[in-house]
């Protein structure tokens, strides 16, 4: 015989008594298990998410517009002993054959058997037909496609130069694809292939490697490795392994350079298809050889001397021995052709007219006067290959095949510049020095177009030198770990357990809350049991740990059944956020997850607090005298230790006071300072209310109400017998109203935010984004002409456009943890003449005016400014304004963006904004625009809408009104809030079954005085509402302190101008708890006085 | 041969009690003096009200004296803090109350052995679930072991209540109209078993009762009324 057998026997016989508070524990420990496995189950599904996507890659390469040889993927595979696949991947847009439906947005992927193997699951075939096409799920259900239909993609074509160039040619960008579906892959078998990690599934398309390279003008090039699935076991493919394999395999041609040797042995030369060479490459062809020599040879639309022209021409910039070794900075050497054409003399002024690489692909014309300082004899500097290979250009015949970005004015095109470039094609007409070349056509591509060797030989031996010199990553051949960065996303990512443990608190604490009272109310029948276990000899610490021990039985026993419940209560809240919690997650399907360990902790955590509870409510048990407790019947002074009414009075006065004190100190309830003061003063009156009815309860006992024989001051009386009981009832509703009602203010509403600059929207009217760069100016009216815009239609309508670097979407949209989030390029002084959106923080020591113009400022070496919005930067990507994130640019240099400030709430989620300028530098191969924040005039946005996206249709544009896209934002925490509102109704309601258990209680505890009553003469309805009154009473006085403290905590929130708290559904939830706490009252008081109470009295 | 020192002594103990309307104290024990040996029987009789249990409750350590001093085994017990008292009531008495206050849920075996639970020293001299068994086999109840409370008589139950308050080897048993629920023949039976191990386990034994056939049983009758205890003579020739 021990402790634990006598709290297992009382655990048996009191089974029933005890099975109220034993399902009390196990609703507790069920939602504490059950919130917890839905933080398993996100994280889980996310992880799953993330293999599917990679399969059995570990490392990638992507170059984007750079091209390298698909041979580089055999090479490195063998060099690795892995797979190694060459992917060409090219956004693109998608239509059906008859235009009904299209897709933006698309990822089309140009692949080959080894791409397959690298999925978790092959694919039933290897090969994709040229001529076909494999969809994923997800596209095909976009556009409603099944095998056999016929597709139209559209797919920008990879270019050398970047579109920003006035140089590189502008039509012919896209390349239209007309394919058969051959298949849909399901996304096990990389159906869901993506390099970001996102709970969304990608829109994919895959075409054999061969037929996409071809067509889009790219034979035998590739701009994206995936290597993985190395042949020994389990070990996973390093970034370390591969760039070292990289190094030793990666040709010049892989970085789209060419070492060619120059005619009549005069050297080997370094040349780049994409015009100017990168400066990393120079940097290191300049350090292994002194005597390389740097060439810049651009295109300049005319030269003139005085009212002759000679128009289109090439001039290279260069020094000895193109020019005397003394050429100055302002003179130029004339070749005999053109002295005779301008009839040039030593020491005239030839005047340059060129254009040059802007920002926008706006043309910028610009002039420069020369000195002729010499004419060239006639055979020499004849050289056509100083011309770089211009695209459009080079291989053109005749001066009117040229296909250039920008207008040539065929008229002027003479006879003789015809006869000149069919004979000498681009060979320069004229040479000024280097340096003044570098000044006037440098740009942020590079500032030479071609490195002469003249001591070397273009052979292997010189090339692999120069392979050795150049960092493959300064190309952009760059291995990222994004198996690596994948796992991070998912297990970095929101903490749904935590999440859904705050949204459940309420509800575990009502459950352990009626748990506790039942438990205790139980315990109180046995009192016989107390007096007698002290009548033998045991202390009353020693009689509680017997009870208590009863109690961890049932914690245990509740915590046993909590597990299983949780499990269903986990499966219910996924089926939730699967329908009308959706918003939280998207379109995701979430699967069900648990580790063992988490059932475990939590199950082991609801026993902890039910066990905790229990020992609270057995702390005054045992204090009564035992022969008091030995005797049969209850004595009428119920002695109800607790807080006495002075310091209970004490505690509500001075709460009372300090609130009052913050409210009248703080003033005016507005801005975000304001907010915090105001709701911890809520928060003291909630707890000076509930002291004030404790104070209150006991002032009624002690006064002499019951010498009045009227019902009601009998039920006043009654009230205050059990005063803790009472006090608990009312805690426990003031305290969830008041949580529920004071969050539920939070929701957010876009509606009212349009049009206002300083609101989420910035005040814009529309966001559109398109899969392809929009390269021309939609402000001006010649870009607006080149898209066919009527000028009419679009009256008034200015467009903030951003560049893109892709990226992950750092938005509350985007369950993962985003560990490269999505850059944008902006022009700060767009936004700061708007004063578009308003600030939330701005970094210590900056100045919080002309915050946009933060942009631009110095934060320290190699670090950009950035902007974001505030949830983002909190939540997205788990940072504070101040912190750095960590980018690599183009070029393969590391570098930071600091953020210097957020915005709230506001359209922008999901991104960080850095100066346009900035973005430029360290991506200069970028293209035009792919984002834009659009003001359109009132009225005529949804015409402007539908205009801009017809016209732009082919660069995938969609617009989308901004109050829409805010909502979407919004509806994540508004999904939260409704989540915490819901499960703390549910709370609330368990609140008021807590209630109708004390009437219950109560009732039957006092059946004998009533029976006497009835006994007496009093009409039983009347007792009836004597007893209601009295409950009423606390829940009134319960949902009365709530809510007023409520209000005054979210006083600042309402009085903000255009704020919409949800008036209807706070109030709906008042009155459902109300009705449901008058229900459970009445029920049981019915109950209670339900048959014969007169047996009672002879019972006595 | 030399007196033996008293068990217990009660020296000028009053009690009174706060009424509950706020009339004042009502006095329900006026200095009370009582002295008993070791072994001794006494049977306490008196009206309803007079303040029988009162005075019991004095004695069991249950309650204390308004005035006046209850000395045990030689020592004060108002000098005793509630811990040592709760040990004195464990070691030294044994309480038998006219409601049994068996506990439901355990067997008779164990709900002889609960007070065995309450301090953690046991007993140097025996296995106390020995000693359990041997007295409920003295009180004819060895084939009720495992039965629950609720399958047992009201006279068996009392038996059991019996053994419980003696299981932990008091100096003083207690009793409270023992037999004041039972009918005629169970409470003969319980009267009998009373002094038979008053005599059997030395242990004193003092017996609040309304049945005189009971008290002429024990070797000393006190008689209180109005608060004030009394001893008729004739039971004065008791004791050792
Ligand atoms: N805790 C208490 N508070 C106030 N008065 C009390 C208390 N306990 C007992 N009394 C009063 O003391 C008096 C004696 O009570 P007690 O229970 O000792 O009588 P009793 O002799 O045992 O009566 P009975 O034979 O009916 O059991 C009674 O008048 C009772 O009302
Ligand atoms: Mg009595």
């Amino acid at each position: 015989m021990t402790s634990w057998t006598l709290a297992l026997r009382g655990l048996v016989f009191y089974a029933r008594s005890h099975l109220g508070a034993l399902l009390g524990a196990a609703v507790g420990s069920a939602v504490l298990v059950g919130a917890l496995v839905v933080g398993d189950s996100v994280r889980g599904s996310l992880r799953e998410m993330a293999l599917a996507r990679l399969g059995k890659v570990d490392v990638a390469l992507a170059s984007n517009d750079r091209l390298f040889r698909q041979e580089l993927a055999r090479e490195l595979g063998a060099s690795l002993k892995g797979l190694v696949a060459p992917v060409l991947q090219l956004p693109g847009t998608a239509t059906t054959g008859n235009a009904d439906s299209r897709a933006n947005q698309v990822q089309v992927l140009g692949v080959d058997e080894r791409f397959w193997k690298l999925a978790k699951e092959a694919p039933g075939f290897s090969e994709i037909a040229p001529g076909s096409v494999v969809l994923n799920e997800q596209l095909a259900a976009r556009l409603e496609a099944k095998p056999g239909d016929s597709l139209v993609f559209r797919v920008r074509k990879p270019t050398a130069l970047s579109q920003d160039a006035p140089l590189s040619p502008s039509e012919d960008t896209l390349a239209a694809l007309r394919l058969t579906v051959q298949e849909v892959v399901s996304d096990s078998r990389f159906g869901r292939f993506s390099l970001h990690a996102s709970q969304l599934p990608p829109l994919n398309a895959y075409l054999s490697l061969a037929t996409l390279s071809s067509r889009v003008g790219a034979t035998n090039r590739a701009n994206l490795l995936l290597a993985g699935g190395t042949t020994d076991g389990d070990a996973t493919l390093s970034v370390g392994a591969a760039e070292e394999a990289l190094k030793q395999s990666w040709q010049l041609s892989d970085g789209e350079l060419r070492l060619i040797g120059v005619p009549d042995g005069k050297g080997a030369e370094l040349r780049t298809a994409r015009v100017f060479i990168d400066p990393p490459v120079a940097k290191a062809a300049f350090e292994g050889n002194p005597r390389a020599q740097g060439i810049l040879t651009y295109f300049v639309n005319e030269l003139r001397i005085g009212d002759r022209v000679t128009p289109y021409s090439m001039v290279t910039a260069a020094g000895a021995p193109w020019v005397p070794a003394d050429l100055g900075g302002d003179e130029i050497v004339v070749s005999r052709w053109l002295a005779e054409d301008l009839n040039a003399r030593v020491g005239d002024s030839i005047t340059l007219r060129y254009y040059v690489v802007g920002l926008r692909r706006k043309l910028e014309e610009r002039e420069s006067v020369f000195r002729v300082r010499s004419v060239l004899p006639d055979s020499e500097g004849v050289d056509a290959g100083l011309m770089p290979d211009f695209p459009g250009l080079t291989d053109a015949e005749n001066c009117r095949d040229w296909d250039t970005g920008f207008p040539i004015d065929l008229d002027r095109i003479r006879e003789k510049d015809n006869a000149y470039w069919e004979t000498y094609k681009g060979t320069p007409k004229a040479f000024i020095s280097l340096a003044a070349g570098k000044r006037l056509w440098g740009n942020r591509f590079g500032e030479l177009t071609a490195i002469r060797f003249p001591d070397r030989a273009a052979d292997a031996t010189f090339a692999g030198e120069l392979q050795r010199s150049i960092e493959p990553a300064s190309l952009g051949l760059r291995f990222e770990p994004i198996r690596e960065m994948a796992l991070a996303a998912s297990s970095e990512s929101q903490d749904f357990g935590q999440l859904f443990l705050g949204f459940s608190f309420f509800l575990i604490v009502a459950a352990l809350m009626l748990m506790g009272l039942l438990f205790r109310f139980g315990i109180e029948q046995r009192r016989g049991e107390i007096g007698t276990l002290l009548a033998l000899g045991f202390q009353p610490r020693q009689v509680r740990s017997l009870l208590l021990r009863e109690g961890i039985l049932i914690a245990t026993v509740g915590g046993a059944i909590g597990v299983l419940g949780g499990v269903l209560y986990a499966r219910a809240m996924l089926m939730g956020l699967a329908t009308v919690w959706k918003g939280a997650v998207g379109t995701t399907s979430l699967s069900y997850h648990a580790g063992g360990a988490t059932l475990v902790t939590g199950a082991l955590a609801g026993v902890v607090v039910a066990t905790l509870t229990i020992w609270m409510a057995l702390r005054t048990q045992g204090r009564q005298p035992t022969h008091q407790l030995l005797s049969e019947t209850a004595p009428e002074g119920t002695v109800d230790t607790g807080w006495s009414k002075q310091r209970t009075d004490l505690i509500s006065r001075l709460c009372l006071i300090v609130a009052a004190g913050l409210v009248v100190v703080k003033g005016k309830p507005e801005g975000a300072a304001g907010a915090e003061t105001f709701f911890l003063a809520g928060s003291l009156l909630l707890i000076g209310g509930i002291a004030q009815c404790a104070s209150f309860l006991s002032s009624l006992g002690g006064t002499d109400h019951a010498a009045k024989l009227a019902l009601v001051h009998l039920a006043v009386r009654n009230a205050t017998r059990r005063r803790q009981r009472s006090l608990a009832t009312i805690g426990l509703l003031a305290c969830g109203s008041f949580l529920i009602m004071s969050i539920g203010v939070f929701r957010l509403d876009s509606r009212v935010e349009q049009g206002d600059r300083s609101s989420g929207t910035g005040g814009f009217a529309l966001i559109g984004e398109s899969t392809h760069p929009v390269v021309q100016d939609l402000n001006s009216e010649a870009g607006r002409e080149w898209y066919g815009i009527e000028p009419d239609l679009v009256a008034g309508v200015e467009a903030v456009p951003l560049r893109v670097l892709e990226g992950e979407d750092a938005s509350c949209l985007n369950l993962n943890r985003a560990q490269k989030p999505r850059l944008l390029g902006v022009q700060p002084e767009l936004l700061q003449k708007r004063g578009a959106f308003t600030f939330a923080q701005v970094m210590e020591g900056l100045s919080s005016t002309n915050q946009w113009a933060l942009l631009n400022s110095e934060v320290g070496p190699d670090e950009v400014a950035g902007i974001g919005d505030q949830a983002s930067i909190q939540w997205a990507l788990g940072r504070k304004v101040g912190d750095a994130l960590a980018f690599t640019d183009e070029q393969g240099r590391e570098f930071k963006v600091r953020i210097v400030a957020s915005v709230a709430n506001s359209i922008l989620q999901g991104n960080l904004l850095i100066a346009e300028d900035r973005f430029v530098e360290r991506f200069p191969s970028t293209s035009g625009y792919r984002m834009f924040l659009i003001d359109a005039p009132n009225g005529k946005v949804e015409a402007v809408s539908k205009t801009l996206s017809q016209r732009l249709q082919d660069a995938g544009l969609e617009i989308e009104p901004t109050v829409r896209r805010l909502s979407a934002f919004n509806a994540v925490q508004n999904t939260y809030l409704g989540t915490f509102q819901i499960l703390g109704g549910l709370g609330l309601l368990l609140g008021s079954v807590g209630l109708g258990v004390v009437v219950l209680r109560n009732v039957l505890e006092r059946k004998g005085e009533l029976a006497l009553l009835l006994a007496v003469g009093f009409r039983r309805d009347a007792l009836g509402w004597c007893v209601l009154s009295e409950h009423l009473a606390l829940l009134v006085m319960g949902l009365g302190v709530g809510t007023v403290s409520a209000l005054i905590a979210v006083l600042p929130t309402l009085l903000t101008p255009g704020a919409q708290p949800p008036y209807g559904s706070l109030f709906v939830t008042l009155v459902t708890v109300l009705l449901s706490g008058v229900v459970w009252t009445w029920g049981a008081t019915k109950l209670a006085l339900r048959g014969r109470l007169l047996n009672a009295l002879r019972n006595e | 041969m030399s007196k033996p020192s008293p068990l217990l002594i009660l020296d000028h103990v009053s009690k009174e009690f706060v009424s509950g309307a706020g009339a004042g104290l009502v006095a329900v024990l006026r200095d009370v003096s009582l002295s008993m040996l070791p072994g001794e029987s006494a049977a306490i009789v008196g009206p309803s009200g007079s303040g029988k249990s009162t005075l019991l409750n004095l004695i069991g350590t249950l309650d204390r004296p308004t005035r006046g001093r209850v000395r045990l085994d030689g020592e004060d017990l108002e000098r005793m803090d509630d811990t040592r008292l709760a040990w004195v009531r464990n070691r030294k008495i044994g309480f038998v109350f006219q409601s049994h206050h068996l506990l439901p849920q355990c067997s008779v075996l164990e709900n002889v052995l609960v007070p065995t639970l309450a301090t953690d020293a046991p007993r140097d001299d025996s296995d106390p679930a020995a000693r359990a068994r041997r007295l409920l086999e003295r009180v004819r109840l060895s084939d009720r072991l495992s039965h629950r409370p609720g399958q047992l008589s009201g006279g068996e139950r009392q038996r059991v209540a019996v053994v419980r308050a003696l299981i932990n080897q008091p100096g003083l048993l207690l009793a409270d109209e023992p037999t004041g629920a039972l009918d005629r023949a169970s409470a003969e039976n319980l009267a009998q078993l009373l002094v038979e191990l008053n005599r059997e386990e030395k242990v004193a034994l003092i017996v609040v009762t309304h049945s005189m056939r009971l008290a002429n049983r024990m070797s000393r009758v006190f008689e209180l009324a109005d608060g004030v205890l009394t001893e008729p003579a004739a039971s004065k020739q008791g004791g050792l």
